[in-house]
């Protein structure tokens, strides 16, 4: 029996009338110079649905989230957002087409303030074209004055008025896993990839950080989790997919992966 | 009196240029991170074009200098085929020196541009009169009725005038959306790309931008000095500049002022007036070791420098910067006391 053949029999059946998925990634291979890193990964995720995304260390995870959101070079397979093929397009115009991420090490804009942070987020591109900032300035500057509202609705949305006038270096490492969540939601995503969100986060953060990103899911957007704290990924993941070796070993609910032989030999080796 | 007066007002003028310099290069590096160390050929593609469209054909009286265009155009023209020259270049530069790589290698480029821009205008002696350079530059506003002294002040001003115009422009499109994508590329690169911003050309137009900036500073300044040629803008030049910001302050453009003031003014100036000690040249020379050693104290002392960037306060309701400044900060001191 193949190995695909085996993870489809977990992969936990959809009612007939579930969205169409978001997010496909049919048969991803990535290579670094020589190395594959991710050896035929395939993934689905829909509207409002949080897929889960371990393995042990170096079982390709973020690499896998790395070519979904354009960082990595696919060298074979596809990736298609919203039904569109976005396999060879460069991350930035992925982003436009609706795909968040969030990266492993925190990426706040560490000279900005976290208002500024949001207000770049939220002013997209056409608002900070040169050109439309010099010739459309006051659509732009409308433009400008509606994103800024946006941005302390979020602020407000996620406690974090007081964090606002903060400079980006000046924050906690939770504070600023927290503003790069809240610059995504700037950008009215369809699907957010988050890189292991809870690394640097102090334990009273975690729990707070699953409250909020539960409620972008509960929104429609759909999230894919890389995340080494299984806890967390048991609070969040309506399904959970584990990779070993740049490959899907498991697929299905946490408690059912968990309990897979293949997982605990991958993780305990 | 009247020496001090002519000094001084040479001062003033190149302090001004030096200033159009400081805020191209802050632009550039302090907001969007782009490493330019072949600054100077920007500044001097404008000084060259400028010259070069104001002086008339290379031939009767001037037929000991050979250059292209070799056109007598009136004022203004040669100053803003100079602005435009610089921005050309800068467009044609970044267009494979901007690329997606680090920034170190790009700073390495930068570099390796400038050396062989020099080397190939000292060299083809058809181009700008090689090593010799150009002179006898026309003065743009010599039809004004004035005495020498009083031109000289004119002048000034007149450079005076762009760099409040430059210094107003440059600190509006750094307050805009587009210069907070450029800080926002300064800091995360990465994360810049993922919020749908295309770096690359955000790196070109930051590049031209300054490029036109430095070609206004090149015109304006061989307008006044009346001579260019390749001894004038070696790429240490650049770093007089960099230091400068870095003096000053990183990101704002009233540090950029300051040090500009301080140090191609007044720590360069100050050589002037010291006892001629040595060799003759050597105070000349120790004043690029003054450059290189007060660069080093301001990165370890103080990296963000004398007037470090102003954090630009939001209140609910208002833009970064709306909040910033002495009515603000009045109405959110006294307004919360009042109520």
């Amino acid at each position: 029996m193949g190995l695909s053949h085996a993870v489809s029999e977990r992969i936990v059946p959809k009612p007939a009338n579930a969205p169409l998925p978001v997010l496909v990634a049919e048969d991803v291979f990535v290579s670094y110079g020589g190395v594959t890193a991710v050896a035929g990964m395939s993934l689905e995720v829909r509207p409002g649905e949080a897929i889960g995304l371990i393995g042990p260390n170096g079982a390709g995870k973020s690499s896998f989230l790395a070519a979904l959101a354009g960082q990595n070079k696919v060298v074979k397979g596809r990736v298609l957002l919203g039904g569109t093929e976005i396999t060879q397009l460069p991350s930035y115009q992925r982003a436009r087409l609706g795909l968040a991420r969030t990266f492993q090490m925190t990426s706040e804009f560490a000279g900005m303030t976290t208002f500024e942070n949001l207000l770049t987020a939220g002013m997209g591109v056409e608002g900070a074209a040169l050109s439309n900032v010099i010739l459309r300035h006051r659509a732009n500057r409308a433009q400008e004055i509606g994103a800024a509202r946006r941005a302390w609705a979020v602020l407000q949305r996620f406690d974090a008025t007081h964090i606002a006038n903060l400079y980006g270096r000046e924050l906690s490492g939770g504070q600023r896993r927290l503003v790069e969540i809240m610059r995504c939601l700037m950008r009215s995503p369809k699907v957010l990839l988050l890189d292991e969100p809870m690394v640097g986060v102090a334990p009273h953060l975690v729990a707070r950080l699953v409250r909020d990103l539960k409620s972008l899911r509960d929104d429609g957007i759909a999230l894919v989790i890389v995340e080494h704290a299984l806890e967390v990924v048991r609070e969040l993941a309506d399904r959970v997919n584990v990779m070993a070796l740049g490959r899907l070993i498991a697929s299905g609910t946490y408690d059912e992966v968990v309990r897979d032989e293949s997982v605990q030999a991958a993780y305990l080796g | 009196m009247s020496a001090w007066s002519f000094y001084l007002s040479t001062l003033a003028v190149y302090f001004g240029v030096d200033v159009l310099s400081g805020i191209s290069l802050n632009l550039q590096y302090g907001y969007a991170g782009v490493v330019n160390l072949a600054y100077i050929i920007f500044q001097s593609v404008g000084a060259y074009v400028a010259a070069a469209t104001a002086l008339g054909p290379d031939t009767g009286a001037a037929a000991f200098q050979h250059y292209i265009f070799a056109a007598n155009l009136p004022f203004p023209v040669p100053l803003v085929l100079a602005t435009l020259a610089g921005g050309a270049l800068a467009g044609i530069v970044g267009l494979f020196s901007l690329r997606r790589m680090r920034r170190d290698y790009q700073g390495a480029i930068m570099l390796i541009v400038s050396l062989i821009a020099l080397q190939v205008v000292t060299a083809d002696v058809s181009l700008f009169n090689g090593s010799n350079g150009l002179t006898g530059v026309p003065k743009p506003l010599s039809w004004l009725p004035l005495s020498p002294l009083a031109y000289q002040w004119v002048y000034a001003g007149w450079v005076c005038i762009f760099c409040i115009a430059v210094y107003l422009l440059v600190r509006w499109l750094s307050r805009s959306p587009w210069g907070r994508a450029l800080k926002a590329m300064r800091d995360q690169e990465e994360a810049a790309g993922a919020l749908g911003l295309n770096i690359t050309v955000l790196r070109l137009q930051v590049f031209v931008v300054g490029g036109l900036i430095a070609g206004l500073s090149g015109g304006l300044l061989v307008e006044y000095i009346g001579a260019w040629s390749p001894g004038a803008w070696g790429y240490a030049e650049t770093f007089v500049i960099f230091t400068a910001i870095f003096v000053g302050g990183l990101g704002n453009y009233r540090g950029v002022v300051l040090g500009v003031l301080l140090v191609p003014v007044v720590f360069l100036q100050v050589t002037q007036f010291l006892p001629q000690i040595g060799y003759p040249g050597l105070m000349d020379s120790l004043e690029w070791v003054v450059i290189g050693l007060l660069f080093m104290l301001c990165l370890l002392v103080r990296p963000r420098g004398l007037l470090p960037e102003r954090k630009p306060l939001a209140a609910e309701g208002s833009l970064p910067f709306e909040a910033t400044g002495l009515l603000p900060y009045l109405g959110r001191r006294f307004g919360k006391s009042a109520a």
